[in-house]
């Protein structure tokens, strides 16, 4: 990694905290997703792992043999910010921040994140924070950089019901979030056996920006640590990319329900007019 | 396809998605109701301080509760009055 690669200055970034409230819903494959996306798409991306403590952002990626520094070491100034930004091995433009695995996550304040956070807006164009579940230090910390957030909710009551208090928690502090949808199961949704994103906006009262159906190359992804959005036929990672661009600016492009896959007797079915 | 089919024939049992969209709209009034304790001990010296500038009031005595039942919530407050306060009624440009 040479210098230049990470040293730009005096760039408008927008932060962006993506957060849940509830643990294991897709926030770090989220932002892993949405991170690489971007970038593809040739903006200048760093992805923070905010999670001190328990770090995950780095293995999803792929990039955990090359941690050196850490968020910490960066934030109290045993860094330099680019020391710490690791660079993809994939994708050009595409930085991580990885968190410490040693420290808890009181060693970080809002306040320090604050200024890190605009250290930060001038080197990238977005900032995108991988938030750990919960509502305490560490949503803290993550929340006081960021100007946007994004809940990641599955269809599931508990998810809701913790997507609805930080959704609270955000507007409290003047950042009006936007809802991602995860791991929807067409079939379940068709079946009445699974909410279906209009009840999860008519309960949330939150605008949506994407929805994402549950998708097995995720976890191959994730095994192998080969970004989601690179893979052949990943129905998630076309989602994702299609959140990336709406938040890259085109904000009308329209959001794709996900359908149930066609068997053949279904559409054979659907054909006869059986099908639901 | 043949689930969809049989349970048309059936007749319709509800869906399991509007028993979770129904207990979720129920839970989240709820959760919005639910006052922290600082909140709750913060109202309860208001509310007595202000009492306590019109009546005599017995401050351990007094009590403060919310109360649930299913379509509303009450803010029940509790006190015995020992007798009326016999001092000028506060100014309302006086401080406090």
């Amino acid at each position: 990694m040479t210098n230049d690669e990470v040293e730009r200055c005096n760039l408008e970034g927008r932060t962006i905290v993506i957060t849940s409230g509830k643990g294991g819903v897709g926030k770090t494959t989220a932002t892993a997703c949405l991170g690489a996306a971007i970038a593809l798409e040739g903006k200048r991306v760093v992805v923070i792992d905010m999670d001190i403590g328990l770090r995950n952002l780095d293995v999803v990626m792929g990039l955990e043999n090359r941690i050196i520094f850490n968020i910490v070491d960066a934030v109290k100034g045993k860094c330099k910010l680019k020391q710490a930004a690791i660079k993809d091995r994939r994708i050009d433009n595409l930085f991580l921040i990885p968190a410490s695995q040693s420290d808890n996550k009181g060693v970080l304040t809002p306040k320090e994140m604050v200024q890190f956070g605009e250290e930060l807006r001038k080197q990238f164009d977005f900032v995108l924070m991988d938030c750990p579940a919960g509502i305490e230090r560490g949503f803290e910390n993550s929340v006081a950089a960021a100007d946007e957030a994004i809940v990641i909710c599955t269809p599931e009551v508990a998810s809701v019901r913790d997507a609805d208090r930080v959704i609270g928690l955000l507007y409290a502090r003047s950042i009006t979030p936007k809802l991602v949808v995860n791991r929807i199961v067409p079939e379940m949704v068709k079946r009445g056996d699974m909410l279906s994103h209009l009840d999860m906006v008519d309960v949330l009262s939150v605008e949506l920006i994407g929805l994402v159906p549950m998708d097995d190359q995720v976890v191959i992804s994730s095994n192998t640590g080969i970004p989601l959005v690179l893979q052949k036929r990943s129905r998630a990672g076309e989602a994702f990319q299609r959140i990336a661009m709406r938040l890259n600016g085109m904000t009308d492009l329209p959001i794709e329900v996900p359908q149930a896959q066609g068997h053949f007797w279904k559409k054979i079915g659907n054909k006869l007019g059986i099908g639901k | 396809m043949f689930s969809d089919f049989f349970r048309k024939v059936r007749g319709n049992k509800t869906d399991s998605k509007d028993v979770a969209k129904q207990r979720l709209k129920f839970a989240l009034i709820y959760d919005k109701l639910e006052v922290s304790d600082d909140t709750l001990n913060s109202l309860h010296r208001d509310i007595m301080e202000v009492i306590s500038h019109y009546f005599e009031i017995d401050q351990k005595a007094f009590k403060l509760d919310i109360r649930r039942s299913d379509d509303l919530s009450a803010l029940v407050i509790n006190t015995p009055i020992l007798g009326p306060k016999h001092r000028e009624r506060p100014q309302a440009d006086s401080p406090g």
